[in-house]
């Protein structure tokens, strides 16, 4: 069956939503995922995003070995245009991007400024597993006590969140999709604490 | 002629739009995102930011409740839910228990909120600050630089003319300690509601092209001082009259001929429900 891009962009929506406003919360999209009915080099979950989230008024990056075909399939299908790091609305670091990629999107993503925070970008990142394992604990606004989380990346990205989100309201938020179509977001009001071993 | 639209009325772009700004306001709780608004088929101030955000949410699946002023079937509520039942085919409900989106103006239900609601909040003036500074510029740059003296100082006056504060609605609130938000223009009664609620508070303002957003589990204070502490609209010794409910938001109805004040819920599903229940049982 083919994606609605009505019906099945909405329910992306709100299952989006949700994991927005409840940092840890993680949501599957694999319903709307399983309808991509295309040959592509990222998850289906991230073309969800972009197809829910793309038109022409925004600007991405792609972090991919592929970065190439996807930036023209993603304009072709969304009507959005590719730029640079410093300047793109949305950053999608691919699974298969190169290692320094990551470190590289957290420096160079825009962070919008303290008239407009809400310039700040937002980083899509592919990684194998997303779930709810205790490595990482989770707190701020949307979560009632805390929350915990763990992805297939080595614990430095969240330094270089913390970073980069040092000085709130500016700040990037991101949003994590797995193999298994899961999504979790993170808004930069979320704070991280790493759990110490010992 | 039959005119058939899109589903929720919006055409796909207006919908990634708002949806953009909606995941932001998200982020950054209590900050105004501007967004484009869109023209809708009721005028600019008679809660087409509402609307919008509404439209931009639902689904097939959900069930809705719009409120005015506590009223599920006052005009403006019965309009809204009209265009949006039009277009999208939904069900509606006056149970605020029951519904997934619940659309409003002036009021956060008495009914407490579950974790899987949303509510949507109608906006006129998304500016807590407006009332000093009619620029939109430099109220931009006060929330820039966390300068919000002006805010007290409006709370401050009000009380060295009439010896308290004297907000009716819209007293306004820190989010998360960074952001003062107009609360939209729901009684002083109604602000400790949006402190740790469970639900996903969203707020629209479409004349002035602005969303922001409460997400669930924050820190929302309103404002006060040490000595002159907030104070909620007390309706001590006083009930329903038709229910008999304490503790609610209650309406002031004045009799023309004998003069005479009686009180009802404002929260007209509220009332209902609680009338109801006593019937049965």
């Amino acid at each position: 069956m083919k994606l609605d891009l009505v019906h099945d962009i909405q329910a992306a929506y709100r299952k989006t939503l949700a994991s927005m406003s409840r940092p840890g919360l993680i949501k599957n999209l694999r319903d709307q995922a399983d309808k991509v009915a295309m040959e592509i080099d990222c998850f289906n979950s991230t073309l969800v995003l972009a197809l829910m989230l793309f038109d022409t008024e925004v600007t991405f990056k792609i972090c991919s070995e592929h970065e190439a075909e996807m930036a023209k399939l993603i304009n072709q299908l969304t009507y959005a245009k590719a730029t640079e790091l410093e300047s793109a609305d949305y950053i999608l670091i691919l699974h298969d991007s190169k290692p320094g990629d990551l470190e590289k999107a957290f420096q160079m993503a825009r962070s919008g400024d303290l008239l407009d925070p809400h310039k700040g970008a937002t980083l899509i990142i592919e990684t194998d597993v997303v779930c709810n394992d205790r490595n990482l604990t989770l707190k701020g606004p949307g979560i009632e006590k805390e929350n915990y989380m763990d992805v297939t990346l080595t614990d430095q990205w969240v330094d270089w969140r913390e970073e980069k989100n040092s000085e709130y309201p500016l700040g990037i938020d991101l949003i994590f999709t797995d193999r298994e179509n899961n999504i979790l977001c993170l808004p930069r009001t979320t704070q991280i604490i790493k759990q110490v071993v010992g | 002629m039959n005119i058939e639209y899109n589903f929720a009325f919006f055409d796909e772009g207006s919908k990634r739009e708002i949806r953009r700004a909606t995941l932001k306001a998200i982020a950054i709780p209590g900050y105004q995102v501007p967004f484009a608004s869109r023209e809708m088929p009721i005028a600019r101030g008679w809660g087409t930011g509402g609307l919008q955000l509404t439209l931009s949410l639902v689904g097939k699946e959900d069930s809705l409740k719009v409120i005015d002023q506590g009223s599920d079937e006052s005009v403006n509520a019965v309009n809204i839910k009209k265009l949006i039942v039009l277009t999208t085919g939904i069900g509606v409900t006056d149970e605020t228990a029951e519904a997934t989106i619940i659309q409003s103006r002036h009021r956060i239900p008495e009914t407490p909120l579950q974790e899987d609601q949303i509510l949507v909040l109608q906006v006129p003036i998304p500016e807590p600050l407006r009332y000093y500074e009619p620029s939109e510029y430099e109220t931009k740059k006060l929330h820039a630089e966390h300068e919000y003296s002006g805010a007290w100082l409006m709370l401050f006056e009000q009380i060295v003319n009439y010896g308290a504060m004297s907000t009716g609605a819209d007293h306004p609130v820190m989010v998360h300690s960074r952001y003062v938000m107009a609360p939209s223009p729901i009684p002083r009664f109604d602000n400790p509601k949006l402190n740790q609620n469970n639900a996903l508070i969203l707020l629209g303002a479409g004349r002035e092209k602005k969303v922001y957003a409460v997400p669930p589990y924050t820190k929302v204070a309103s404002l006060d001082f040490e000595d002159y502490p907030f104070r909620v609209e007390t309706f001590q010794d006083k009930c329903c009259r038709l229910c008999g409910a304490k503790d609610v938001f209650l309406d002031e109805l004045l009799n023309d001929i004998t003069g005479e004040a009686s009180y009802q819920c404002n929260d007209t599903s509220y009332c209902l429900q609680r009338m109801n229940g006593k019937s049965k049982g």
